[in-house]
């Protein structure tokens, strides 16, 4: 794969947790690209560095060795500032959880990266997406008025607002029932098909993991294999594959 | 930034409210302090400016220190009289007088009622003046009833003194004056000023003869008001005037003795206001611990929230201004409620003055823009500065915190050992330099190293708090499993104990001095009276007054020397002056009898038995300073600036008198025109049993209803029980500061039981009952309070061990160990207290609700 058609790429990323004989290696050696315009899964079980991966891909956490490209850019060569502004320009989030603020309506919380920065949002964006993720009725409601299904889509649609190269989405479904899972997996399978959005996930779910166009599983740090435009069934036989 | 602040604001309601109470008391009681007393000197500089309207010239004696006017001769009036221009010339003579109002009537518990009651005195003065017709309408008496006194016992009082004891024209009253106690028929009432509220003060006006009689002062006035004729240019007549006149008598201005009679008043007034703003300033700093600690558990609190800020691109410094912003606008509210409740304060205090017998004039409040500007500032700048550290705080959450439910480790406690303890050190430093090295404003450094020191101890308190919290909480973890869990909580955030229990320790520790030092003043004045005194009996004024102000008429004391009883009768008196070439004045004693006979002196040289006319004893520091010896002849300098030498006869270690100067009545009555004693000394004669002769004492004393009599233990236990009363005025003031502080036990222990919610449901999940939850809360709270009780005491006690070694003379350092065991105790019972909401709202927690994911 081309480096230069790469939305975000790690080069031999490694990352140690602790010290002396407690040293957790959560990544060990990993290199991987992610391609624009594509959705691409994280897969693997409970320990396997999914998470961490995420984590310093989208520049949360720093890797004790090698490099992480956002686009052109090495985020080892940034100060923390500089790192701040490079999320706030090119990377949106969607978490398992805690996604919004509790004090501020869902509208105010789709804005608030824009607002952050100090700008206002592109009325025509926003619409689109707003309508993309069907809230338009819910935009005047706190987050605890809202269901987990749509506390999540205004999490998505936060993300998207503004225009970011790349989405990463930390189990978005985790906490859902598979309706909600699946209206928001689909309206994030939209956004990569009509609107070219980026979008990496981690996730344990096979069966959203299969709304992607590419699942990378990862086992003890390293990467074990990965499927191209897989079915959950796919997947499922992937996995056990492994298990076995 | 700031709709997300102000969002934050309004969804934390409850528990920044609770950080608003903080500082709304602190600007309350500054701003209140403020136009208090702005509003007294207001009414005052009315008062001053009406009593010297009209008036052009004024003649009297110069008073350069003190406060007693030293009197003129009357033969100056004549001359005054005689310059061309002139046209009024009223001569005033004034002294003291206490109206005795006749049985029955109001009176403090546990007097006689058969007595009659003195009206006024025990703190405001009581005035007298003198009447002559052509005075009226250059004095403030407005004649409301009656007439001006025109017969030798006329008496004219003013309307306060005649409500208060029930007074009306044509009644006959006893009065009490330098001359004795005369009975004077009431010709008039009059009220002074707008509505006759001059700080309790009683003012009596008799005629003027009368008055020359009574006062004293036969042949002397105390000053004269001239009137001119207004087509003259008063600065010749003043010059004219000025050329005759001998030493220590001036000629003034009537504008000019208003801004002198301001001048005097505002130094008294800047006395109360100095106190009520340090307990002001104890009230805010107590709050700055409070705001402090508020803010870092909601930015703890928020760690996922600001986090999730962070990852989504707010920079550090966005997530600061936010917390920032949150500051000011709860400091702007906070201040603003604040200054509003100042005024009601105010009122208070007011009010509280008027039952302490110091009646304020009721005019309109006055708040100054520069009270409000401060309120303001106070309450910004407090809220702000408490907000810094939790702000950094709150840029230092690093995005990942986001998506992780891990605490962020605490940071290693070293560093704060050394800042502790550097602070600490600092603080003890400026402490110590501030009480043994003289200098000027030794008393801010003393007042700043305090702080310094309160600041050190609460960086150093979390290292103490987890090992207090062991061994303190160890007998409560036996209790069961909620006395254990309480522990464990007071442990697991040792910064957040300590910090709480830091704002309780400051007022514990100041309580804690005051409670030492008044212990240890009453030792010290209960050993000097038994050693110095070697009479039977004591006669002086009922409670608590200025000795060159009030005291008892000499008249009495040459009574008591009249009866067989006794057989040694000394009076002394307080008078101001100062050495020739020192800037400080200070107070002398003068003696009329064998002094010696009733007080022990040690002496260094010479006797005090020599001690006559034109001689004086001199303290043995100040005859060290000034190379004075026995033989030797001391000038020293009077109020009116005229000086005298006298003849050292004597030189006496100064612990046996506390004055460094004793002078006979003779010499003190030719240069001080004060003619109130403050002792009467009293020895039974041989053979006469002691409560025989306390029978006759009593009965001369009886017609003097403001004298008492004692014996040296007696007088020990009035001066204990007015120290006491002084002392807790100070502590009821401090109060405040303390209320402050369990406030901020509460706000605490709300804030970390709605982070404890989960916990809480669990515990309940699995069977632990609401009970069990308040006493968990309970005794969290009766940890962190003993937690600050032990630490106040802690720094009292240094604190207040060092006040008294520096002060040294008249104290015996005593250390207080019941009381200061009830303020541990009542600490203790108002962490119980301050348990009460959050514990019923801990075991309220709905269980479902508080396990519920999200």
């Amino acid at each position: 794969m081309n480096a230069d058609t790469a939305a975000a790429r790690v080069e031999n990323a490694t990352k140690v947790y602790g010290s002396g004989d407690t040293t957790v290696t959560a990544l060990d050696d990993v290199t991987i690209s992610f391609e624009r315009g594509k959705f691409t899964a994280i897969m693997g079980p409970s320990g396997s560095g999914k998470s961490t991966l995420l984590h310093c891909v989208a520049g949360l956490d720093d890797l004790t060795g090698g490099s992480v490209f956002i686009g052109s850019v090495r985020l080892g060569d940034l100060k923390d500032k500089e790192l701040t502004l490079l999320r706030r320009e090119k990377v949106g989030f969607i978490f398992q959880a805690f996604n919004l603020i509790p004090t501020l309506d869902a509208a105010e919380n789709i804005t608030l990266p824009v607002n952050i920065a100090g700008r206002d949002a592109d009325p025509a964006w926003f619409d689109t997406v707003v309508d993309t993720v069907g809230l338009r009725d819910r935009l005047t409601h706190r987050p605890s008025e809202l269901s987990g299904g749509q506390q999540q889509r205004v999490a998505a649609a936060r993300a998207l607002v503004s225009r970011p190269e790349i989405v990463f989405a930390d189990e978005p479904s985790g906490n859902l029932d598979s309706k909600s899972s699946a209206e928001l997996l689909g309206f994030m399978r939209r956004a990569v098909d009509e609107f070219g959005q980026t979008i990496v996930m981690v996730t344990h779910d096979a069966h959203a993991a299969a709304f992607a166009d590419r699942v990378v599983f990862l086992a003890d740090g390293r990467q074990s294999g990965e499927l191209a435009d897989p079915t959950a069934d796919q997947i499922l036989e992937y996995l056990k594959s492994l298990g076995g | 930034m700031l709709k997300l602040a102000l969002k934050g604001v309004l969804a934390h309601k409850v528990r920044l409210a609770m950080t608003a109470v903080a500082i709304v008391l602190g600007v309350a009681f500054v701003s209140g302090t403020y136009v208090f007393t702005d509003s007294i000197t207001r009414s005052f500089e009315q008062l001053f400016r009406d009593a010297n309207a009209g008036v052009d010239l004024v003649v009297q004696g110069v008073s350069d220190f003190g406060t007693t006017v030293p009197r003129i001769d009357e033969g100056i009036l004549a001359n005054v009289k005689a310059v061309p221009g002139v046209e009024v010339a009223a001569p005033s003579v004034s002294g003291s007088a206490q109206i005795v109002a006749p049985a029955p009537c109001e009176k403090g518990p546990g007097a006689d009622p058969a007595k009659p009651c003195p009206i006024g005195g025990n703190g405001p003065p009581t005035l007298g003046f003198s009447y002559v017709p052509e005075g009226v309408g250059l004095t403030t008496f407005n004649l409301t009833e009656g007439d001006w006194p025109a017969a030798a016992d006329d008496v004219l009082v003013n309307a306060h003194t005649a409500e208060a004891g029930h007074l009306a024209v044509g009644d006959v009253v006893d009065v009490i004056t330098p001359a004795g106690v005369e009975p004077f028929h009431i010709s008039g009432i009059a009220s002074f000023g707008e509505d006759d509220s001059l700080m309790g003060a009683t003012l009596a006006v008799f005629g003027f003869d009368t008055a020359q009689r009574i006062f004293d002062s036969e042949g002397q006035i105390s000053s004269i008001s001239v009137v001119l004729d207004p087509l003259l240019d008063p600065t010749v007549v003043q010059a004219q005037i000025s050329s005759f006149l001998p030493d220590g008598v001036e000629v003034i201005t009537g504008a000019d003795q208003t801004e002198n009679n301001l001048d005097e008043f505002a130094s008294g007034i800047g006395f109360i206001n100095t106190i009520l703003l340090v307990i002001a300033g104890v009230a805010v700093f107590v709050g700055a611990f409070l705001i402090q600690n508020t803010f870092r558990i909601i930015v703890a609190q928020r760690t996922r929230e600001l986090a999730m800020l962070r990852a989504i691109g707010a920079t550090a410094r966005q997530t600061t201004t936010m917390v920032i912003l949150e500051a000011l606008f709860v400091g702007v509210v906070a201040s603003a409620i604040g200054i509003g409740v100042g005024v009601l304060i105010a009122f208070g205090l007011k009010s509280a003055f008027g039952a302490f017998g110091f009646g304020l004039p009721a005019t309109a409040l006055v708040i100054a823009p520069r009270t409000i500007i401060v309120g303001f500032v106070v309450g910004i700048v407090v809220t702000l500065g408490s907000t810094l550290v939790p702000a950094r705080k709150a840029a230092q959450v690093p995005p990942i915190a986001a998506l992780r439910d891990v605490d962020t480790p605490p940071r290693s406690l070293g560093r704060r050992i050394a800042v502790g303890v550097g602070v600490t050190g600092l603080g003890l430093l400026m402490l110590l330099v501030g009480l043994f090295v003289t200098f000027d404003n030794a008393l801010s450094v003393v007042g700043l190293g305090a702080l310094v020191t309160f600041v050190g101890v609460s960086l150093v308190a979390p290292l103490i708090a987890r090992g207090f919290a062991r061994w303190v909480g160890g007998p409560m973890a036996r209790t069961g499993v909620a006395g254990r869990l309480a522990q464990e909580n007071a442990m697991r955030r040792p910064r957040r104990t300590a910090s709480t229990a830091s704002a309780l320790m400051i007022g514990v520790a100041l309580v804690s001095v005051i409670a030492v030092f008044s212990a240890s003043a009453k030792a010290g004045v209960a050993d000097v009276f038994r050693e110095q005194f070697s009479t039977d009996f004591q006669v002086r004024l009922t409670g608590f007054s200025d000795p060159t102000a009030a005291g008892l008429p000499p008249a009495l004391g040459a009574a008591l020397r009249t009866l067989p009883e006794v057989s040694v009768v000394v009076t002394d008196r307080f008078g101001d002056f100062r050495f020739a070439g020192d800037t400080e004045a200070g107070f002398l004693l003068a003696v009329d009898g064998p002094y010696d006979q009733v007080v022990h002196i040690d002496m260094v040289a010479g006797s005090p038995a020599d001690l006559g006319p034109g001689d004086a004893l001199v303290g043995r520091a100040d005859s060290e300073r000034l190379g004075i010896r026995v033989g030797d002849t001391v000038t020293i300098q009077f109020a009116s600036l005229v000086t005298a030498d006298l003849r050292v006869v004597g030189i006496y270690e100064d612990t046996a008198i506390g004055l460094p100067l004793v002078i006979d009545y003779t010499t003190y009555e030719q240069h001080i025109a004060f003619r109130l004693d403050r002792f009467v000394y009293v020895k039974t004669a041989a053979g006469v049993d002691l409560e025989q002769a306390r029978v006759a004492i009593t009965a001369v004393t009886d017609a003097y209803p403001s004298a008492a009599v004692t014996d040296t233990e007696e007088l020990i236990g009035d001066l204990e029980s007015q120290i006491d009363g002084l002392l807790n005025l100070l502590v009821v003031l401090l109060a405040f500061a303390i209320i402050i502080a369990l406030l901020g036990i509460v706000n605490t222990l709300a804030l970390s039981i709605s982070e404890r919610k989960r916990e809480i449901g669990l515990l309940r999940a699995v069977g632990m009952q609401r009970r069990q939850v308040r006493r968990m809360v309970r005794w969290e709270a009766v940890l962190i309070a003993l937690f600050g009780g032990v630490l106040g005491l802690a720094v009292g006690l240094a604190l207040g061990i060092a006040l008294v070694v520096a002060v040294g003379e008249g104290l015996r350092l005593t250390i207080p160990g019941g009381q200061l065991f009830t303020y541990l105790i009542a600490a203790g019972l108002g962490g119980v207290l301050a348990a009460a909401i959050p514990a019923r709202r801990g075991a309220k927690l709905d269980i479902l609700d508080a396990i519920a994911y999200e």
